[in-house]
């Protein structure tokens, strides 16, 4: 049961309707109908190839980096549906922030460097003590600042994995995103650096709406509100929706017999 | 790092426990009013119980779907995965000691609204009741405090209860040959049953505490052997 505390800042819903997504002739998603909730964190689980990590990056255009990707159907961002002829996909990524499977951090830049390199690309002209206050008011909001604060100058490749990570999501929080999207950010960390994250996505909730793709359904089950399965029918078959619903739900008693064998693990 | 980790995770079943718990707080009420009604012979404070026990199934089905979610998605292991058993255990009592006031309360008007009463056989029973009483209270302190020698004091604390239980059969059965005076001594010996019952409940839940605290089940006290011999 997830206690319910009002949120901080009402972030915004996503409306996914009738979603293909296409690399060439390759179907990848077929027709996916979802709502990431706002303020929530949804888990998007399923085997290797089932279109969750195409999913999620269809969610800020991201997937359009390889060739041949198109898309059929509508994601509608606070009214506006990021695939409108007139919507430029640079401006979607500022509002659709990502952060990845291995952490990132620009290797030749500092600490504060890396959290500022966002506010720079999108060609916002800040004030020093500006850039100051959003490094720090960043840093703080990934949960970083207390082990960073002295050394802010520092390359951000010399601090540990899961700190790493923690910073790329400072980076990505800077530019004041309304969704943040994840894939799988922890496969890289050590148990305890992703408990770390973990609390940090629960804690992130309050200002952002969260999907986070993971194959770990553990972590699915301990860090979010929602769950979504998807699932492929046959080798070569594009990924479906199958079930979205509450995570206790999905984990104590799903309504789809697939994903009741996926979450015991009886799948494959 | 490791050690602020998982800070909802840990709150979250730190309010299971004391949701749980609580269970015990309105058992307390309810046997507080059980036994007023049985003194006063008043027939709507039992009809107020009988209603009341919703509260407590409520909470039953409550905890009981709360600790499905947490084995579900947070996985206790350890102590944390003992609490969680030993609560499962402990609702089931407190869904049962429920139960018991309840019959208490069923029983008191079916001897009429003025039943010819015994007062030394009612004070007896008053006396289990308060004992039920004292009990569950110690039964919760054992869980929150997680002693084990308090939880363990239970079972001596249960033999007074025990001890009434039996004399109460006795003097009804030597009660004499009044058709109505039978009628009501039986019906005390069977409240006296129920309270005898909430006695054991409270050991049980004190023998989860010594569980939870040394990760070994046993059962304090053999029921199949025969009672010490009481005076």
């Amino acid at each position: 049961m997830t206690t319910a505390t009002p949120a901080a800042t009402e972030a915004k819903r996503v409306e996914v309707t009738d979603l293909d997504i296409y690399y060439g002739s390759f179907h990848a998603v077929k027709s996916v109908t979802m709502t990431v909730q706002p303020n929530k964190v949804t888990a998007i689980i399923g085997s290797s190839g089932c279109g969750k990590s195409t999913f999620l990056r269809s969610l800020n255009r991201m997937h359009e980096l390889i060739e041949g990707a198109r898309v059929e159907g509508s994601v509608i961002l606070d009214g506006q549906d990021i695939y409108a002829s007139d919507v430029d996909p640079v401006n979607v990524r500022r509002q659709v922030g990502m952060v990845f499977q291995s952490p990132n951090p620009f290797p030749t830049m500092s600490i504060a460097d890396n959290v500022a390199a966002g506010l720079r690309l999108n060609s916002r002209k800040a004030k020093k003590e500006e850039l100051d206050e959003v490094v720090e008011r960043s840093l703080r909001g990934a949960n970083l600042w207390e082990e960073v604060k002295d050394r802010l100058d520092r390359p951000g490749m010399g601090l540990s994995g899961g700190q790493q990570q923690r910073l790329c999501i400072a980076r990505a929080i800077a530019v004041e995103p309304e969704v943040l999207l994840m894939d799988e950010p922890c496969s890289a960390l050590d148990p305890v650096a992703t408990l770390a994250i973990e609390d940090l996505i629960g804690d992130l909730k309050e200002n952002y709406t969260i999907v986070i793709v993971t194959h770990n359904m553990q972590q699915a089950a301990r860090a979010s509100d929602l769950t979504a399965f998807f699932n492929i029918r046959e080798s070569g078959d594009p990924g479906e929706l199958v079930e979205l619903d509450r995570t206790d739900k999905i984990f104590s008693n799903p309504e789809n017999k697939a994903t009741e064998d996926y979450v015991s693990g009886r799948f494959g | 790092m490791a050690h602020g980790s998982r800070t909802q995770y840990r709150e979250e079943l730190a309010g299971l426990e004391t949701r749980t718990l609580e269970g015990l707080d309105l058992v307390v009420t309810q046997i507080d009013r059980v036994v007023e009604a049985a003194q006063q012979q008043d027939i709507e404070l039992a009809e107020w119980v009988i209603s009341d026990d919703d509260r407590i199934d409520g909470r039953y089905l409550e905890v009981h779907q709360h600790i499905l979610s947490m084995l579900a998605l947070q996985a206790p292991v350890a102590g944390d995965l003992r609490v969680i058993a030993a609560l499962l255990h402990t609702i089931k009592h407190i869904e049962r000691m429920g139960d018991q006031c309840v019959n208490v309360a069923k029983l008191l008007p079916l001897a009429g609204h003025e039943p010819p009463r015994h007062p030394e056989l009612l004070a007896k029973l008053i006396q289990m009741g308060r004992l039920a009483r004292a009990e569950v209270i110690q039964s919760k302190q054992a869980f929150v405090m997680r002693d084990a020698t308090l939880a363990e004091d239970l079972v001596l604390q249960d033999r007074e209860i025990n001890r009434l239980n039996r004399e109460i059969f006795r003097d009804a059965v030597d009660i004499g040959d009044e058709p109505d005076v039978r009628e009501w001594a039986m019906t005390v010996t069977m409240m006296a049953r129920a309270f005898e019952r909430i006695g054991d409940n409270a050991v049980d839940i004190g023998e989860q505490v010594a569980f939870v605290v040394s990760g070994l089940f046993r059962e304090f006290s053999d029921s199949s052997t025969p009672p010490p011999a009481a005076g």
